[in-house]
């Protein structure tokens, strides 16, 4: 419900108020005093301010409203419907198209005038920009004056819509205009629909609830529908429309065969209206569960009715599945069982199916297992604790005496002892230094050396012997593999803490280790990698870089400065202060260089860009007079 | 006739009672609205006696009984021992068992006839099952899990189990336990049955948060109250499929 709540909407100022409001806001929430002897800078902010500060509030207001009406594409789709059938789809969004528009105008226009502000001069040049600023934002609200009125209609209408939720169980009550559906309505729920004698009462959606078996449904009062061509229907007509096409509910269509609603069940030319109705919207009412509801059966009845149109009902209930239900609202009839009738199926039954099983027992053997309930409380009504003559519980002596963590319960109260007297005894816990609970019974003895001599037979017979050799062997092989997870685990612990320790020693790097070959081989063996690899690598001797006697490639002519002067163009870096001189230029740039130190080191800085200035006086050089010798640090 | 009721503002009332169909045990509490609670149900018809077991107040997880018998653990002191034995009639034997699961509660599920219980309950701990409450035992899980006396509530009448039991399941346990069954919820939603409600042939007592639909179930699976189970496949369903989902 709390998705479709149209109310919360704030409302939508007049373009006049519109401009009231945020001018005075403008004039309430910014600086209101200067003075023209006051710096420019200073001027030109105070106006800047003012602009700036009215755009916001224009824009704050603006994107509110924006974001506050429903947007039709996001809506439920009967919303969305809904809203273009009472508001027109084009009006809405072409107004709220045009606030969003007045509002990046004004946001450029704010934008022109700050700019214009900065170079403003005078006091009075920058008020005069202020006003010009302000002044254009007012005209471009008040140009939207038809869409604002416009949308505050809208905002009103939207929030006097019943809150009608999509996503529920719902009834649905359509039909031809002044059959009952309205009567129904207020028959079933406590919705107070207004019912009149004559047709289109109705003018909009209704909504009410009625709860039926722990369940709360919504039921829907719809306009009447006549029938003739979707493009002929007017507004009316149309939200019925928009209801039976979107709502996934269950349908009761509604049916008057007395002729009473004024529209004749059967014209001159013997057409029966309602029921052709009925197929013309057939297509809203597919995949939804379907019923016919014939209304004022007290006057006139379908039994009653000629032969012809008695077979177009029944055809409708053969064809389409649609159930028949008769009630009349007048005299009551048939209203509740109608109610009751109309359900909406399951869709996800599946998921739960397992809690809506009843299992049942299969009987396994002859025993009959009834249940022990003693006989004074078969019929007995639950305690009533405001009946004057029930039982004093416990709880009441409570509150006699004292309350709760006052009273102390009597333990003993209910004992069952041979004597009453003997509820109270006390009883010695320990006497001559043994516990008197193992000795408490007085064939002890007795009852111990049967128990003894059962099991003893027991075991002669063998009970225990298989079953324990079996649990022993799975017994063992469990031991080992846990001992074996235990060990493992210990191992890994261990390996960790020694690597955390490893953390204050110094730690040679992995490289420079060495490692012989034959370590390397022992520990690949170990984990059964083949090793042959290792040895054959080591043992083969390889031919030498220059060493191209049996070369394959092809010979290429090259001096040898060329290729030496490759390999050091590949491996050194080079200064670049001195990239592109001859070794002459670069001895002359060198002088220049110590040339222009030359003024820097004498005022102790780094170049001609340190601006830094040390500390001119130092504190602990001035801060004490101290005579000669009294401190050892100077 | 279901009642809602509350310890001392926890809705687990099956921790804190033990309830068949001869005795009701009830933990001692700082008041004494939870112990009347079943006294003002059951105070005239059988005993409602206080107790603690080791000194806890979890005396429904900790023990288990029927009618026949009574079963605390090895934790149980001498004289609480003792106070049980005064307070229950003759005719109901008192046994404590020494079993490395303590809480009997939670491991095993028993009606007058018939005793569902954790796999891992020793040999020994099952034939006293069967001697002392008179019962068949076995061994069984509920959804998959080994508690059973946590997941069910057992009567003779009816069974109550944990809500994701499958249909295979509940049809096998319900010819185990030779009763109808239902899997469900308590307490709005909570599936430890055995926590929350405690039952026995002609009452029941549930969490303070259960729902009127889950307590409607309670009714007409346990048969309280002349309702009958069939209740839940017919005339409930709708709700119950509309609470689910």
């Amino acid at each position: 419900m709390a998705l479709y709540n149209f109310k919360r909407i704030q409302p939508v100022p007049a373009a006049n108020d519109f401009l009231d409001i945020v001018l005075s806001r403008t004039q309430r929430k910014t600086p209101t005093v200067i003075h023209k002897s006051y710096k420019i800078g200073r001027i030109r902010q105070f106006y800047m301010r003012k602009v700036k500060f009215t755009q916001d509030t224009f824009e704050e207001k603006l994107k509110a409203m924006l974001e506050e009406f429903p947007k039709l594409d996001d809506i439920h789709p009967f919303y969305a419907d809904l809203m273009n059938v009472l508001y027109d789809k084009d009006h809405y969004k072409l107004a709220l198209g045009q606030i969003n528009t007045a509002r990046h105008l004004i946001d450029q226009v704010a934008k022109e005038y700050v700019r214009l502000l900065k170079f403003g001069d005078s006091l009075y040049r920058c008020k005069q920009l202020k006003k010009a600023a302000l002044g254009r934002m007012a005209t471009i609200m008040k140009r939207q004056k038809d869409s604002l009125a416009y949308l505050e209609q809208v905002r009103q209408h939207l929030s006097r819509l019943p809150s009608i939720d999509p996503n529920t169980r719902t009834l649905l009550v359509c039909g031809y205009p002044n059959v009952g559906k309205s009567s129904f309505m207020n028959k079933v729920t406590r919705a107070d629909v207004d019912v009149q004698p004559y047709a289109f009462t109705t003018k909009s959606l209704f909504v009410g609830h009625m709860d039926y078996k722990y369940l709360r449904w919504q039921v829907i009062d719809t306009p009447g529908i006549l029938d003739h061509p979707l493009e002929q229907m007017n507004t009316i007509e149309m939200q019925s429309v928009t209801a039976l096409a979107h709502l996934r509910a269950c349908i009761l269509f509604f049916m008057d065969l007395s002729e009473h609603c004024g529209y004749s069940v059967e014209d001159q030319i013997n057409d029966f209206y309602q029921i052709k109705l009925y197929h013309n919207i057939k297509p809203l009412f597919t995949n939804k569960p379907t019923f016919i509801v014939i209304n004022k059966i007290d006057i006139v009845r379908p039994e009653n009715l000629p032969v012809e149109q008695q077979d177009m009902l029944k055809e409708i209930t053969e064809k389409d599945g649609a159930q028949i239900i008769q009630l009349s609202c007048h005299t009551d009839e048939g209203v509740m069982d109608a109610r009751n009738i109309v359900k909406l199926k399951g869709q996800k039954i599946n998921d739960v199916i397992n809690k809506i099983h009843l299992a049942e027992p299969q009987a396994r053997d002859n025993v009959a297992r009834p249940p022990i309930i003693p006989e004074e409380v078969k019929g007995r009504s639950l305690f009533n604790i405001n009946d004057p003559n029930r039982r004093k519980l416990e709880r009441d002596l409570e509150v006699e005496n004292g309350g709760p963590g006052v009273y102390s319960v009597d333990l003993n109260k209910l004992y069952i002892v041979k004597d009453p007297e003997w509820k109270y005894d006390s009883i010695p816990e320990i006497i001559d230094g043994k516990n008197i609970a193992d000795f408490i019974d007085p064939d002890i003895q007795e009852k111990l050396d049967l128990l003894e001599r059962e099991e003893e037979r027991l075991e002669n017979e063998g009970v225990y012997d298989s079953v324990e050799e079996i649990v022993d062997s799975e017994d063992e092989a469990l031991r080992n593999l846990a001992t074996e997870i235990r060990e493992k685990k210990k191992s890994i612990i261990q390996a960790h803490r020694s690597k955390k320790m490893m953390k204050n020693r110094p730690i040679l790097p992995r490289t420079v280790k060495t490692k012989s070959i034959e370590e390397m081989e022992e520990q690949l063996g170990k984990l059964g990698l083949d090793t042959s690899a290792v040895r054959a690598r080591s043992l083969t001797r390889k031919r030498k870089r220059d060493d191209d006697g049996d070369s394959d490639h092809m010979d290429i002519d090259r001096s040898p400065s060329d290729l030496k002067s490759r390999r050091l163009g590949l491996s050194v870096t080079r200064d670049r202060s001195v990239a592109g001189l001859t070794i002459g230029q670069q001895k002359q740039t060198a002088k220049y260089r110590k040339f222009a130190q030359r003024r820097p080191n004498q005022h102790a800085k780094a170049g001609e860009a340190d601006r830094s200035i040390q500390v001119k006086r130092p504190k602990h050089l001035f801060s004490k007079k101290s005579s000669i010798g009294k401190r050892d640090w100077r | 006739m279901a009642v809602r009721a509350q310890f001392e503002n926890s809705n687990e009332v099956g921790v804190f009672s033990r309830l068949t169909n001869k005795y009701c045990l009830v933990a001692i509490g700082g008041s004494e609205n939870f112990y009347s609670v079943f006294e003002g149900e059951l105070g005239d018809v059988i005993p409602v006696i206080h107790t603690s077991i080791a000194g806890t107040r979890i005396i429904g997880r900790l023990t288990v009984g029927n009618s026949k018998g009574l079963l605390v653990p090895s934790s149980t002191t001498d004289q609480e021992l003792q106070h049980l034995r005064n307070s229950l009639p003759d005719s109901i034997k008192i046994q404590r068992i020494e079993e490395r699961l303590s809480a009997l509660g939670n491991v095993i599920a028993c009606n007058d006839y018939v005793a569902l219980v954790h796999p891992d309950v020793d040999r020994e701990t099952q034939e006293i099952i069967k001697d002392v409450l008179d019962v068949e035992v076995f061994t069984q899980t509920i959804a998959g899990n080994v508690l059973v006396g946590s997941y069910c509530a057992l009567s003779n009448q009816g069974a109550l189990v944990h809500p994701r039991t499958a249909i295979q399941d509940q049809d096998e346990l319900s010819s185990l336990l030779q009763v109808p069954l239902v899997a469900g919820t308590i307490n709005r939603g909570s599936d430890v049955i055995g926590a929350g409600l405690v039952v026995n042939d002609w009452c029941a007592f549930a969490g303070l948060d259960s729902t009127a639909t889950e307590l409607s179930v309670v009714e007409s699976i346990f048969k309280l109250h002349e309702a009958q189970p069939t209740a839940i496949v017919k005339e409930m369903r709708d709700s119950l499929v509309d609470t689910y989902i």
